[in-house]
C-alpha cells in the first residue's frame, strides 16, 4: 500500500487492459499513451488504406473514441488492443469506402519518409527508388482486400494470425490473398519497369 | 522482377512506412475526451483499499445499529390492540366480505335463546353500553321461525339492537325480566332475506 503510494507507475509501465481502465476512469494520460503506443498503426493503415489524410485522421480518431464508449467490447483474452483497434479501424474504413465509391488514392508523396542511405552506387539508388516508387504505385491499384493483406504483413510486418483476427478470416486466406497480391505487384512492376526501360531506349 | 527482389522493396517501403506517425493534434482530442468521462463518472473512484475498509466499517456499525434498535422496538410492551369482534362459531364455507356484512355459513347446533339472553345479563351491567365485550364470542342459535326453511348457501350477518319482547316475534321465548331489556343481536339472514338464526351479543 505504501509503496502504491509513494510510487506512481508510468502511463510506459502500464499494460494496455491497465491503461484502458485508466482511461475509462476519465484519465486523459492514459488514453494519449495508448494513442503513442498504437494510434501510429492504426493512422498507417487508414492512410495507406484511403490514400487520404484528413480520412486517416478521422477514422483514428473515431478508433480510439471507440475505446472510450465501447467498453464491453474488448476483450484481452481474445486478442491484443492492436489488433482489436485495427479491427475497427477496417471495418469503419471499408463503411466509408462503400460510400465513396471514387477511390481517394492521392496519397500524399510528401507524408513518406525519405530512403534511408545505403552504400548503393548513385545508379543502383535511382533503380531502387523507382522500383520503391513503382510498388508504391502497384499497391494503390490493388483491389482494397488485396492491399490491406500487404500493408499489414509485409509493411506493418504483423503475423499472419494477427492479420487473420483483424480480417476476421482464417489464416489460410489471409496466406493466399498475399501470395494473389504479390504476384499481382510482380506483375504490374514488370510492365512497368519494361515500359521506363522502353523509355529509356 | 524476382520475388525476392520484390521482398527486398515490400521491406524498404515497409521501413517508409513505419516511419510514418499518427498526428500529435488527435492526442489533445483524445485526452479532452477522456476527460470529459471525469464529470459523468462522477468523483473519482477512491484508490486506496484502507478507504474502503473504512467505508465498509462504518456500513457495519450502521447495519449492526439498525438490528439492535429494530430488536429493541419488538421487545417494547404492545400497549394497545385492536380489538376486533371474534367470528362467529361457524361451519367452513365460502366467505365473501361486503362493507356491512359477511356471509358465512352457520352451524346448526343450538341452544334456547333463553339460556343466551340471560347468560348475557350480568354482563351487561359491568360493561360500558357500546364497548365491545367477549359475550360475542358465542355461537348462533338457530330461530324457530326458520324451521323448514331450505337451508341457505349463504348467510349474511345482521346487528341489530332491539327489545328483549322483539324476540318474540322470531318464536323465543324471552324471560320476563328481560323482556324490557335493549340487547345488541346479530341475525343470520339468508339470500332469501330470511333469518335463520340469531346471536345476543350484549
Amino acid at each position: 500500500m505504501f509503496e502504491r503510494l509513494r510510487r506512481k507507475p508510468l502511463e510506459s509501465e502500464l499494460t494496455d487492459e491497465e491503461l484502458h481502465r485508466s482511461a475509462l476512469a476519465g484519465r486523459g494520460e492514459a488514453i494519449a499513451a495508448l494513442y503513442k503506443r498504437h494510434g501510429g498503426l492504426v493512422y498507417r493503415f487508414t492512410l495507406r488504406m484511403s490514400g487520404n489524410a484528413s480520412i486517416a485522421e478521422e477514422i483514428t480518431q473515431e478508433v480510439f473514441l471507440a475505446l472510450l464508449t465501447q467498453i464491453d467490447q474488448f476483450d484481452a483474452a481474445r486478442g491484443s488492443l492492436s489488433t482489436w483497434l485495427c479491427g475497427i479501424a477496417r471495418r469503419k474504413l471499408w463503411k466509408h469506402l462503400e460510400h465513396s465509391k471514387d477511390a481517394l488514392f492521392d496519397f500524399d508523396e510528401h507524408t513518406a519518409a525519405e530512403l534511408p542511405c545505403t552504400n548503393d552506387g548513385p545508379a543502383e539508388l535511382l533503380l531502387r527508388q523507382e522500383a520503391v516508387f513503382a510498388v508504391r504505385a502497384g499497391m494503390d491499384e490493388l483491389p482494397p482486400l488485396l492491399r490491406e493483406v500487404v500493408i499489414l504483413c509485409a509493411l506493418e510486418e504483423m503475423s499472419y494470425e494477427q492479420v487473420a483476427r483483424i480480417l476476421a478470416v482464417p489464416v489460410g486466406t489471409v496466406r493466399s490473398r498475399l501470395h494473389r497480391a504479390k504476384a499481382r505487384l510482380a506483375g504490374l512492376l514488370r510492365t512497368e519497369m519494361a515500359d521506363t526501360e522502353g523509355e529509356r531506349r | 522482377m524476382t520475388d525476392k527482389q520484390l521482398d527486398e522493396v515490400l521491406e524498404e517501403l515497409g521501413r517508409e512506412h513505419r516511419a510514418i506517425d499518427a498526428p500529435d493534434s488527435l492526442q489533445r482530442v483524445l485526452y479532452a475526451a477522456a476527460e470529459s468521462r471525469k464529470s459523468a463518472i462522477g468523483k473519482p473512484r477512491m484508490q486506496f483499499p484502507w478507504a474502503w475498509a473504512a467505508v465498509a466499517f462504518l456500513l457495519a456499525v450502521v447495519m449492526v445499529a439498525g438490528a439492535i434498535w429494530r430488536s429493541l422496538q419488538t421487545h417494547q410492551p404492545q400497549t394497545e390492540q385492536a380489538h376486533s369482534l371474534p367470528a362467529p362459531k361457524v361451519s367452513s364455507g365460502p366467505l365473501h366480505s361486503s362493507p356491512v356484512t359477511a356471509r358465512q355459513s352457520v352451524e346448526p347446533k343450538a341452544e334456547p335463546v333463553r339460556e343466551a339472553v340471560k347468560a348475557r345479563a350480568p354482563l351487561r351491567h359491568s360493561s360500558p353500553p357500546d364497548a365491545p365485550t367477549s359475550s360475542s364470542l358465542d355461537a348462533f342459535v338457530p330461530l324457530p321461525a326458520s324451521e323448514g326453511l331450505p337451508t341457505a348457501a349463504e348467510l349474511s350477518i345482521v346487528r341489530i339492537r332491539l327489545r328483549g319482547s322483539d324476540l318474540q316475534q322470531y318464536g323465543l321465548q324471552t324471560p320476563a325480566d328481560a323482556l324490557a331489556q335493549t340487547m345488541l343481536a346479530e341475525f343470520a339472514v339468508g339470500e332469501d332475506g330470511l333469518p335463520r338464526a340469531i346471536r345476543i351479543v350484549r
